[in-house]
């Protein structure tokens, strides 16, 4: 198996084999998960000294907590001991992880500060050199902390390049920027990572098809009539209804398409109105009528602005993912507000959603579709709009209507360049 | 429930417990329709987030060191329950039980519920608060078959004819959630 034999130059044809195969996943556990920005939380989950959540890079345990001195670390979850994991909390507030085999303890920025052995033997170990292996990059942008195991990658704003024109037309809208609502929803499906990821990177035309059954046809209408999808850097995806100047305010204002806002009474109408008519101050003109669908950060973070939750699909194996999803809301809206709009979230996405119902169908059955025998000579088509992404003058990156499949051929032309990388490397 | 006799709490127990079997026989039996007239029109549909919290060393010895309740992120937290519903969620989610393309019941899965434990808690008035627990086998073609289990804090309305849930409370048991979906009327 040669990675240039599972995507082809323009990335109209991907192989099965991209999906199934075990060496290939071995091959993006180092290409990608080794190398890639991945993120681990936000700031708003640990705004305390001590306060930790537990997070994922790939298949490895992370504990992201904040330190005595204020700071983040991100922090392997495995003890250098025997390799337990020392925590085993999902969230929480410590001053030490102590593990449970040989008390081993830890400070949460990873420091290991007692061996209870230690004044049984003659001479005690150096335990300077014996802390929990840190992730040895570590940024936030917007409150959105990412770690990379590649010491020498590019600053994280650097590696989001325009993607940030589009997050902020959703995190500036608010002056208080935005908050996660406690710990993540986390599911395990029997599926292959990238579906998931490709789904919110621009896949918007499943919509109205998959989804029918709940999704009105005005909806669709709307984005056939105003949608775009961009991808603003190769792997990064972003897709919107761009709405014209002259709508009423509620046919623009984030917020207003689900039932949970609409079931939530006058009051959050009002707020998402509010928020709204602040937003071309805040945003500028042209993102204040931006009324946002997917958004996707290369490899595997997504964001669903019209229900306003943030996604990790986190591999496991080929076959196999475990997806995290949070509700976010702006951090400065009253409590009973945030409540309406996490429900805004939880009763269509998530593991209890309604419509992800038929988005984990269709990612497990994908899956035994890649790994069907005699098809290799079959790969998946991927050319829907070869060439149609053109500039644009008011929006960085490639811009074209939403059937476009751009935004997957550019993000399996990034994956396949990061696998020929380390395809040959003996490690 | 000390001012009632003892044929009156057997009654009560009996006429409680065959109102879950009917729920479970027409969930069953795919009749969605039928079982949303089970349900009060201002119902509160909740399944709380469940997780694994730091267990409080302060309260080692007691039973609040290792209790359910810590583990839950309901509608009163700041956290995020996995379910939150109303009357028009369920009405939405029946509705579209009965669409072609709802794909990921298309072949409909088969489903088994037995509902037991039926603990009548309280009675106020018209409204009665019981706890049961369940077992759900669930079986989608093409995939694995799948068990559900949990605990239901119910608070029931007293009716002419019989009962109407008027809250639910799931208490999902799942550690790690390896099942398809959580979003099945339980």
């Amino acid at each position: 198996m040669k990675v240039a034999d599972l995507v082809n130059a323009d990335a109209t044809l991907i192989s099965r084999r991209a999906w199934s195969d075990e060496r290939v996943y071995q091959l993006e556990k180092r290409g990608i998960f080794g190398k890639a920005w991945l993120f681990l939380g936000h700031e708003t989950q640990i705004p305390n000294t001590g306060d930790f959540v537990q997070a994922y890079m790939c298949e490895t345990p992370i504990i992201l907590a904040r330190g005595e001195d204020d700071d983040i670390y991100a922090c392997i979850n495995s003890c250098s001991h025997r390799g337990l994991p020392v925590c085993r909390a999902d969230h929480g507030n410590t001053k030490r992880f102590v593990c449970p085999y040989h008390n081993w303890s830890y400070k949460v920025s990873g420091e290991l500060v007692a061996i209870p052995q230690e004044r049984m033997v003659k001479k005690g170990p150096d335990k300077s050199v014996l802390g929990l292996k840190r992730v040895p990059r570590v940024e936030s942008w917007r409150g959105m902390i990412f770690g990379s195991f590649d010491e020498n990658i590019e600053s994280l704003d650097s590696y989001l390049g325009d993607m940030r024109f589009y997050l902020d037309a959703f995190f500036e809208r608010f002056p208080a920027g935005i908050e996660f609502m406690g710990a993540p929803h986390r599911w395990v499906i029997d599926a292959n990572w990238k579906l998931p990821m490709e789904n919110q990177l621009g896949d918007v035309n499943h919509g109205p098809y998959l989804h029918a059954a709940v999704i009105p046809p005005e909806a669709n209408q709307e984005i056939y009539d105003h949608g775009f999808s961009v991808v603003p850097g190769p792997g990064h995806g972003a897709t919107f209804r761009l709405m014209p100047e002259d709508v009423p305010i509620e046919q623009v204002a984030w917020g207003f398409e689900g039932l949970g806002t609409l079931l939530g009474g006058d009051e959050v109408q009002e707020y998402l109105c509010e928020v709204q008519r602040q937003s071309a101050e805040r945003v500028g003109a042209i993102r204040s009528r931006m009324k946002g669908l997917t958004f996707g950060v290369y490899p595997n973070l997504s964001f669903l602005w019209s229900n306003t939750s943030f996604k990790v699909s986190h591999p496991r194996g080929p076959g196999q993912v475990e997806y995290w999803s949070w509700a976010a809301v702006p951090a400065d809206a009253p409590d009973n507000i945030k409540k309406i709009l996490r429900r805004n979230y939880s009763s269509f996405f998530g593991p209890g959603g309604i419509l992800e119902q038929e988005d984990a169908e269709s990612w497990m059955q994908q899956y035994l579709g890649s790994a069907i025998d005699f098809a290799d000579d079959r790969c998946f088509y991927y050319g829907l709009g070869l060439g149609e992404e053109k500039p644009h003058p008011d929006l960085p990156g490639l811009v074209s209507g939403t059937a476009n499949e751009y935004y997957a051929r550019a993000f399996f032309q990034r994956w396949r360049d990061a696998l020929m990388a380390v395809e040959d490397d003996h490690a | 429930m000390p001012d009632q006799t003892i044929p009156d709490q057997l009654l009560l127990q009996h006429k409680v417990e065959q109102f879950y079997y009917r729920e479970a026989r027409l969930l069953d039996n795919r009749q969605y329709q039928s079982w949303l007239a089970l349900c009060a029109e201002n119902i509160q549909y909740i399944m709380p987030a469940r997780g694994n919290p730091l267990v409080n060393n302060l309260e080692h010895g007691n039973e609040s060191m290792i209790s359910v309740e810590r583990e839950l992120e309901g509608v009163d937290s700041d956290g995020c329950p996995l379910r939150e519903e109303s009357y028009l969620h369920l009405a939405l989610r029946v509705d579209r039980s009965f669409k072609i393309n709802a794909w990921a019941e298309n072949p409909a899965a088969r489903t088994r519920r037995i509902v037991g434990n039926v603990e009548i808690i309280d009675v106020d008035g018209e409204q009665l608060s019981v706890t049961s627990n369940f077992h759900l086998f669930y079986a989608r073609p093409g995939a694995a078959n799948f068990i559900y289990a949990g605990q239901r804090r119910d608070l029931l309305k007293v009716t002419e004819e019989s009962y109407q849930i008027s809250q639910r409370e799931i208490i999902m048991d799942m550690a790690d959630v390896r099942v398809p979906t959580l979003g099945l009327f339980l």
